[in-house]
């Protein structure tokens, strides 16, 4: 984490918003000014140092998932059948109900909401995807949620796929006063996923505003008493009975585990592609016709490479 | 460190995109190009909760299947089954669902009045060894304070219905008032 930290110490000279990113250059838009090749320069330490010829690899490999329907398979994960024997269209009693709800409720059995899981499937899609995408571009996830309950539960999916979860009181500027709280430069989480939208006493959770203040998307379970307005994606399901939970947590780790994985893959993909066959790819613009230009040979700077790097 | 705070006015993704157009905002977050080839459903624009006046109502219909009725004679007529239901099996049939089963069975022989059916059915229910125990006549003299939960709500719209309406209490009550008195179970009245 230190070489990290102090990159984005130099970084913070004035210049990124939002979500820091360690590795500089990293941009998803390849004409837009990269701001910092003279501020790393000026500094002793090169965190990460890349090569010019595998900015647009690293595009490539970022592009590459957007241009397929299902890249990561997210249908074959689960179907309306297991959704409703995980018992995820039970809703509350008519009382409880939120207005903003009723789009995704089917109808009520003896004044219980039911789900319509046709509506839920789509949604869960939309949102495993989202996640699954997020995850194989090494996006920080935070896993919310205040049940009680499921509190170990949602703790340790979190551990297992690698990510993060946060599911006790949730102090007030944790995402607005991230700085103060947290400590400089510190980087928020690129997606959170709500496991349950309301707290303990049944008021929207406050994550909720604050990630949409902050910009940060979110994934949710919205049950029939929730609001689903202000979550980028929400998921309309049960979200207090234990197999429903279980099923939530057990597709989450799975997507993310899986998006993962095809990062590695991809870029092993590529780094030998780009072993085997350089003059073949059509590279970048400022491609010194060198063999070992490549990511696979990080161990050994070259010098001639484009003079904006400072030789460590 | 440029970004909007306003969660009010657009979504995550509108205020996104206007702070990269006019370049306030230096960096495309991460999401932002996943947001872009797959957007979700609703964009997730803030809405207030208005509380609904007067007679408007939430365009929510009842489930109702036409086993209801049957059911609902069911426990008129004998109360809560006697065996417990079981819920960890999937497969369970409770002394109800084997009632209602074996009505449409009967009615599908072409049997076409209820009382009959409902007497054929609870016989043949006793003959395949489920016990059936009445619920003691002044249960069933209490029933008339029991129509308000019988007639279906008014808000009824769902197609599962069967279109003849009828008026279902005063047909139960009638029907309740004859076997009651035919065989007592020995169910001593509360």
């Amino acid at each position: 984490m230190a070489p990290a930290a102090s990159v984005s110490r130099l970084l913070g000279a004035g210049v990124c918003a939002g979500p820091l990113r360690p590795r500089l250059l990293q941009s998803a838009t390849p004409g837009r000014a990269r701001p910092s090749g003279r501020t790393l320069a000026s500094a002793a330490t090169p965190a990460v140092r890349e090569p010019e010829g595998s900015i647009d690899l690293n595009d490539r490999i970022l592009n590459e998932p957007l241009k397929h329907s299902d890249f990561f398979n997210v249908k074959e994960l689960f179907s309306v059948r297991s959704l409703f024997d995980a018992r995820v269209h039970l809703g509350h009693k008519a009382g409880c109900r939120h207005r903003f709800m009723e789009p995704y409720i089917f109808g009520s059995r003896l004044d219980q909401d039911i789900i319509d899981l046709e509506q839920t499937a789509a949604h869960l899609w939309l949102a495993l995807n989202f996640t699954a995408h997020v995850a194989y571009r090494k996006g920080i996830i935070l896993f919310v949620g205040r049940n009680r309950q499921f509190s170990h539960l949602i703790e340790t999916t979190a551990r297992d796929c690698g990510e993060y979860a946060h599911t006790r009181y949730f102090k007030g500027g944790l995402l607005t006063n991230a700085p103060l709280l947290l400590g400089p430069k510190v980087r928020l989480p690129d997606l959170i996923i709500f496991l349950h939208t309301l707290n303990n006493v049944f008021e929207p959770h406050v994550a909720v505003r604050d990630a949409a203040k902050m910009q940060i998307p979110t994934v949710g379970i919205v049950d029939t008493n929730c609001n689903p307005c202000l979550i980028t994606y929400p998921v309309p399901g049960n979200d207090d009975s234990p197999p429903s939970v279980h099923l939530f947590c057990r597709l989450f780790q799975t997507i993310i585990n899986r998006a993962k994985q095809k990062r590695r893959h991809m870029e092993a993909l590529y780094r030998l592609q780009g072993q085997e066959g350089p003059g073949a790819r059509g590279g970048g613009p400022a491609h010194p016709p060198s063999l070992g230009a490549y990511p696979g040979d990080r161990s050994s700077p070259l010098p001639e490479e484009s003079g904006s790097h400072a030789c460590p | 460190m440029a970004g909007s705070r306003l969660q009010t006015v657009g979504s995550v993704f509108s205020r996104t995109r206007d702070l990269l157009r006019a370049g306030v905002l230096k960096e495309k977050p991460l999401w932002f190009d996943i947001y872009n080839a797959f957007p979700p459903l609703r964009e997730p624009v803030f809405r207030r909760t208005r509380l609904r006046y007067g007679k408007a109502k939430a365009a929510i219909q009842d489930i109702l299947y036409p086993e209801d009725r049957i059911r609902a004679k069911f426990y008129l007529a004998y109360g809560s089954g006697q065996k417990a239901f079981d819920l960890f099996n999937p497969n369970f049939k409770s002394t109800c669902q084997q009632f209602v089963e074996k009505y449409i069975e009967l009615q599908k022989l072409g049997e076409t009045d209820e009382e009959k059916l409902f007497v054929e059915t609870g016989k043949a229910l006793l003959a395949e060894g489920v016990i059936l125990r009445r619920v003691g006549e002044a249960r069933t003299q209490k029933a008339g304070s029991h129509v308000s939960w019988e007639s279906e709500p008014s808000d009824v719209k769902s197609q599962t219905v069967l279109e003849n309406n009828k008026p279902l209490p005063e047909a139960l009550q009638g029907q309740h008032m004859e076997p009651s008195e035919e065989q007592s179970k020995g169910l001593s009245p509360p």
